[in-house]
């Protein structure tokens, strides 16, 4: 707009004939129309698929509807009976014990590796992008099915374990431990966090190490005492994000269990519930409803964690006695 | 110069492509004069049917120049999930696969066309075998044109029943001795007498049907009890702790082949067709009457395994019911598809069809039965495709100790009376 005004001669060429004042003219000449047209892209993606759809699912939440007829209003029936209803409980109970097992099993895992990845030896590259690897294709459909076979009987998972003499059988059809096989494929896809963790490391100084080792502390302590809290910012930063991305797991378990979340249920993520009454069920209503209470739970679980990161992160620049 | 004018340009060209999009309109005419027609015609199945339906395509649009086919097709959910948002978004193909357990719903909702208004024009019926005869109609209007039958019948493998001295199933075989033959096998052989038996309400559809009664009432309300419901629990759950049966964390395992295909287990109640699909790994297998504790009445009956149906929002009704006439009755189609869609719907295509192997098995099969079958169900209630999934789930949870009969029972009534009530 001020730069419209700067250059008067331009709008005047582009004016269009007709009742636009001058505002209006200003609006859409030159340089801002410009800036419009390059912003269209995006403001028509976000306004058509995902304001849109977002506030029509917001309308149909309180509805119901089968996907063929007409919507008709229910208020909060949607919402009220998802608290009798026992698969979404369990659904819940699924998802909540599975972010609070891979979150912290896989950012451990990829702090570690990514404190191993932080010395200076030869062919670092190589193992970085070994260990990033697993990220570009985890998700797959297809390392899912290549997961499930190698958690089933006889396969290679029970067998090694056999080796050790624990017998579990296969896992995938084991209620009590499909679970934790999602878990292990989370934590195989640690790449995406340990590149960041490794950001973090490298900007640690290396003379609060060397301080501390004159002082005469040791690795425990010096993790402890420096390398956490000086990375903090980072730990949190990827623990929202996996915690995040946690509460939304889909295509793995979709893979593994099935609509049902096989075996007897163990894998009933609320993803997968959520599509199973949208989808399978064509209760798109009370699936609307679901997603509109996903984004409360992750909503809260968000600000929850907002809340306790003001005991435990450290911005450089605070000075100590803040706290 | 102007951006302006570009802009203007280009929002004339999107109003015009919109103009497109949402255009079409109504066809309007004579509905059963078949004028030039693109048609576009969607199945679940999987590349190998996607083969058999181009040959049959072009075999169509060969004969019938004016009218042009575009398929697509998806695996089996996949393809209902796409089928609801088409039906829902007023996209739905013109021409389009059904199961029998969906053709309810999906009448119910108004998402089919009539197909009555095009018998004897375009669409010719007559040849139908008896029993799938009518089995796509709905309260007098015809939804849905069978391409396949099957029936549920006995799988086994006459190896593993003489290996364990087990003499094979034979007419008149009853429950009880169908249960010892399981137990005695899987003791002797290790290998499991059958498969997820209490998983299949197929197999409760079976003895109800023997006892006179039905799955589902021509109301569309279950057509058993809790009591007879939990009897089929426990039943299942007995046979399941006794290892009779091929255990449920196998069965899951599997998923999504089959145990009789993996020789998993000795003889399993299943549709008969699957015979085809089994033998291409277990080629021993024989098909033997099901168990009956009612002489006689074997409680089987022809199934549509799948049907044709026209949207009821296509603009050409007359070519859609010539391309499911052509699809039903032309020779040359039940050639190429042999047993691909179930066994050929009409006589004509039976006969075309020159089955081999196992296949010749289940025709075989079924021609012995064919006087004995029992009526065809009505379509089942809109729902039953939930219900079915339902009782997989929960004979799942039964199986693995998770949940007792009585909770199964109590468990499947809720959702019934939630799905089948609303």
């Amino acid at each position: 707009m001020s730069r419209a005004t700067i250059a008067p001669d331009r709008r005047a060429e582009v004016a269009p004939a007709g009742r636009t004042g001058p505002r209006e003219r200003a609006r859409l000449s030159g340089d801002g129309l410009a800036g419009y047209l390059f912003l269209s892209p995006w403001i028509i993606g976000i306004v058509l698929l995902t304001l849109g759809p977002m506030v029509t699912s917001l309308y149909l939440s309180f509805t119901d509807y089968d996907l063929f007829n007409a919507p008709t209003w229910i208020g909060l029936e949607n919402y009220q009976r998802m608290f009798t209803d026992a698969r979404w409980l369990r659904s819940v109970q699924v998802t909540a014990i599975y972010v609070a097992l891979a979150v912290p099993i896989k950012l451990a895992a990829a702090l570690a590796v990514a404190m191993l990845l932080n010395s200076k030896r030869a062919g670092q590259g190589f193992y970085r992008a070994a260990f990033y690897g697993p990220s570009l294709i985890g998700g797959s459909v297809g390392v899912a099915i290549v997961w499930k076979m190698m958690f089933s009987d006889d396969s290679v998972v029970d067998q090694v374990l056999l080796k050790f003499g624990i017998d579990t059988g296969g896992w995938a059809g084991n209620p009590d431990f499909s679970l934790m096989m999602l878990v292990l494929l989370a934590t195989w896809q640690l790449g995406a966090p340990m590149v960041i963790f490794l950001a973090g490391l490298k900007q640690v100084p290396r003379e609060l190490y060397e301080a501390a080792e004159v002082d005469g502390a040791g690795r425990a302590r010096r993790f402890w005492s420096i390398t956490l809290p000086m990375i903090s910012p980072v730990l949190f930063f990827n623990l929202l994000l996996e915690t995040i991305n946690a509460f939304q797991v889909f295509t793995s378990a979709y893979v593994v269990g099935g609509p049902n979340g096989q075996p007897a249920g163990s894998t009933l993520f609320y993803t997968i519930y959520l599509f199973d009454r949208g989808f399978g069920d064509y209760r798109m209503g009370y699936a609307s409803a679901m997603a509109w209470m996903l984004l409360l739970g992750v909503g809260l679980v968000t600000v929850f964690l907002f809340r306790t990161a003001r005991g435990w992160v450290f911005y450089s620049g605070d000075s100590g006695d803040k706290r | 110069m102007g951006a302006l004018k570009r802009f203007r340009v280009l929002a004339t060209s999107m109003v015009a492509l919109l103009a497109v999009a949402c255009g079409g309109g109504g066809g309007g005419g004579d509905e059963t004069q078949a004028g030039p027609a693109t048609l576009r015609f969607s199945w679940w199945g999987n590349a190998e049917r996607a083969e058999l339906m181009q040959k049959a395509i072009d075999l169509f649009q060969s004969k019938n120049p004016e009218i042009k086919v575009t398929p697509s097709f998806q695996e089996f959910e996949a393809y209902w999930q796409k089928m609801a948002t088409e039906t829902a978004g007023g996209n739905a193909p013109d021409v389009l696969q059904m199961d029998f357990a969906y053709i309810r719903e999906y009448s119910e909702r108004n998402a089919l066309y009539d197909l009555k208004k095009q018998e004897g024009k375009n669409l010719e019926l007559g040849d139908l075998l008896t029993g799938l005869k009518g089995a796509g109609e709905i309260d007098g209007k015809l939804y849905g044109v069978p391409t396949g039958g099957n029936t549920w019948g006995y799988i086994y493998d006459p190896a593993l029943f003489a290996q364990a001295g087990v003499e094979e199933p034979k007419e008149g075989w009853t429950w009880d001795d169908y249960r010892d033959a399981m137990k005695t096998i899987a003791e002797k052989t290790g290998v499991s007498g059958g498969g997820n038996y209490v998983g299949s309400y197929y197999n409760l559809e079976l003895q109800l049907r023997q006892e006179g009664g039905l799955l589902y009432t021509e109301d569309g309300k279950l057509g058993f009890d809790k009591a007879r419901l939990k009897e089929f629990m426990e039943e299942g759950k007995a046979l399941a702790d006794g290892k009779t049966v091929l255990p449920i964390e196998k069965g899951v395992q599997i998923k999504p082949a089959f145990a009789l295909e993996q020789k998993l287990v000795a003889g399993d109640l299943g549709w008969d067709n699957f015979m085809s699909r089994y033998a291409k790994s277990n080629p021993g297998l024989k098909l033997g009457p099901v168990p009956t504790d009612k002489a006689g009445t074997s409680g089987q009956y022809l199934k549509p395994s799948m049907l044709l149906s026209v949207s009821q929002k296509t603009e050409h009704p007359a070519a859609a019911a010539k391309l499911v006439s052509f699809m039903v009755n032309d020779p040359e189609v039940g050639k190429i598809f042999g047993a691909n869609r179930g066994l050929p719907p009409t006589n004509a295509q039976r006969a075309a069809a020159q089955l081999e192997g196992p296949l010749a098995a289940v025709a075989a099969y079924e021609d012995a039965l064919k006087d004995k079958f029992g009526k065809t169900p009505p379509a089942p209630p809109k729902g039953a495709g939930t219900l079915e999934q339902a009782f997989i789930r929960i004979t799942e949870e039964l199986q693995y100790g998770r949940i007792t009969p009585d909770q199964a029972v109590d468990q499947f009534f809720t959702e019934a009376e939630e799905t089948l009530g609303s």
